[in-house]
């Protein structure tokens, strides 16, 4: 894997050890995402990673079908979201699971777990959301 | 009055566009053909040119021009930053601010786009701001990350999904009219489209704008340098571009209010704000579309319509030439005219204001150019043939 310097580094490391870890301005105690080295509310530099549970809602999805390139290794069609985690509120990309092609609902609750996606010859670390 | 209110203007015009894979010539060569014929249309000598600008991450560097162009000396050289069509509309503010500040008086607004010189055109925007949290999802494609958005505009705001059949027949049925776009001849096959392949739902493929290789070339001079050349002036009204707060490269946490529209809201406020005009003054649109649902939200952005009225107004016999109220994309827009990077829009916009478009709208004074709609900095300008 490539090596993980950005500001989002503690989010990627909190995957590999089966964690979702998240940042929170010290000062205001707004959530940041995408993660930043200041939060422009309160100007505080403070960023606490929190853990919160991989539990969530949907905000919105597609469901794709043409073979776009570096989607290689996800069979077709495959359904991404952009998931609403509870408790903070940040919204975040992942996959959902498809099993029966059932349209998924704004709102809906999902759970997720840790799951990896290929991308060429790495494998980067994924919430795989599910519903219920 | 603001200072680009009718300062400046388009004096000459050059496009070449050809099938994907089909150019005649590598990138540079048929950018410089533009350039020639934009400059011959209002004849003035190539040479002369002493300013270039581009948008969405062109490579073509204007010092390289120099040499084929002529160029006598280069004075001003900038590129509008960010990867999707959002700059299109900026490019020619920034072409004016150069012109204004007495830094160029001759300026080439530019975009070419040859796919066997710079690879498609979906790569180069993906590039911009690819990262991992997109690459897991399996999100790669702008397509992709329009139809997220899309989503959200259907289901959570109410639009009907119909509004984008009629507002892609509208560019079609323009097209069709059109012997410069590349779907002249065809009118959209309306069953075709509903029954074509899923892309990224909600998208199908006619949903979705296809690239083509070609260049287009804008000549911009004073207002007042326009009115001694050959073609009547399209007067460049307004131009704003940007992002407000909520808006932008946001990895899918933009403001909730703003995450299912095109980004255009604070851009048409201040468009507005600063010509003085309204939506209702609007005669014409040349609405940059990469994918339908994005065309509509640009429409709603920029005040043509709501959420709740968007199917009365989005409606294929409101939006064509030259008996709807809301003619849009003239020329056929991204979908029919062609794809050179939205480009053909601006072109058209020129060419309807002359009064040379093939589907010309009676009496057209004031055309908005509605620029890359859900790009992280969007653009929007007004253009008209006389100065209100
Ligand atoms: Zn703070």
């Amino acid at each position: 894997m490539d090596v993980i310097d950005g500001a989002d580094a503690p989010y990627w490391n909190g995957l590999v050890e089966g964690r979702l870890m998240l940042p929170r301005c010290g000062g205001c105690g707004d959530w940041l995402w995408p993660a930043v080295s200041r939060c422009g509310k309160c100007g505080s530099e403070a960023i606490e990673w929190t853990a919160r549970a991989m539990a969530g809602t949907i905000f919105s999805w597609t469901r794709t079908w043409h073979r776009f390139g570096f989607t290689e290794s996800l069979d077709l069609p495959f359904v991404s979201i952009v998931a609403t985690v509870d408790d903070c509120g940040i919204r975040l990309l992942g996959r959902l699971d498809d099993p029966d092609r059932i349209d998924p609902v704004m709102g809906e609750t999902i759970t997720g777990r840790v799951g990896a996606t290929r991308v060429e010859n790495r494998d980067i670390p994924t919430i795989i959301w599910s519903r219920g | 009055m603001h200072p680009l209110y009718g300062t400046t203007a388009v004096a000459g015009i050059g496009m070449r566009q050809y099938r994907r894979g089909a150019s005649p010539l590598p990138e540079q060569g048929v950018l410089v053909e533009a350039i020639l014929a934009a400059c011959a249309d209002a004849d003035l000598d190539p040479a002369e040119v002493d300013g270039f600008v581009s948008y969405g991450d062109d490579r073509n560097e204007p010092v390289r021009l120099m040499p084929a162009l002529g160029t006598r000396e280069l004075k001003w050289s900038s590129v509008v930053w960010g990867g999707g069509g959002g700059g299109i509309a900026g490019a020619f503010g920034l072409a004016a601010a150069a012109i204004l500040s007495g830094q160029a008086r001759a300026v080439i607004v530019f975009r070419a786009l040859v796919e066997g010189s710079s690879g498609r055109l979906s790569a180069a925007v993906m590039a911009h701001h690819l990262n991992d949290h997109m690459l897991a999802a399996g999100i790669v494609a702008p397509a992709q990350v329009c139809a997220i958005r899309a989503n959200r505009m259907y289901e959570h705001h109410g639009v009907p999904k119909s509004v984008a059949e009629d507002l892609v027949r509208a560019s079609y049925y323009h097209g069709a009219r059109n012997p410069e776009a590349v779907a002249y001849g065809d009118d959209l096959d309306v069953e075709g489209f509903r029954d074509a392949r899923w892309i990224a739902e909600p998208f199908r493929l006619f949903d979705c704008s296809r690239e083509n290789d070609g260049a287009a070339a804008f000549l911009m001079v004073s207002a007042e340098r326009a009115r001694d050349l050959k073609k009547a002036p399209a007067y460049l009204l307004g131009c704003a571009n940007g992002a407000e707060k909520g808006w932008g490269d946001l990895l899918e946490n933009d403001d909730a209010v703003l995450y299912p529209t095109a980004g255009f809201r604070s851009i048409a406020r201040r468009l507005y704000a600063e010509t003085g005009l309204s939506p209702a003054d609007i005669d014409v649109v040349q609405l940059y579309e990469n994918f339908s649902a994005q065309g509509v939200a640009s429409l709603i952005d920029h005040g043509f319509c709501t959420y709740e009225n968007v199917a009365e107004v989005v409606r294929f016999d409101n939006l064509i030439a030259p008996s709807g109220k809301l003619p849009i994309n003239t020329g056929g827009g991204n979908f029919a005219q062609g794809f050179i990077h939205g480009i053909g829009t601006a072109y058209e916009a020129v060419k309807q204001l002359r009064g040379e478009s093939s589907n010309p709208v009676p009496d057209a004074k004031i055309c908005l150019l509605a620029g890359g709609p859900g790009a992280p900095t969007v653009s929007s300008a007004i253009f008209a043939n006389e100065i209100p």
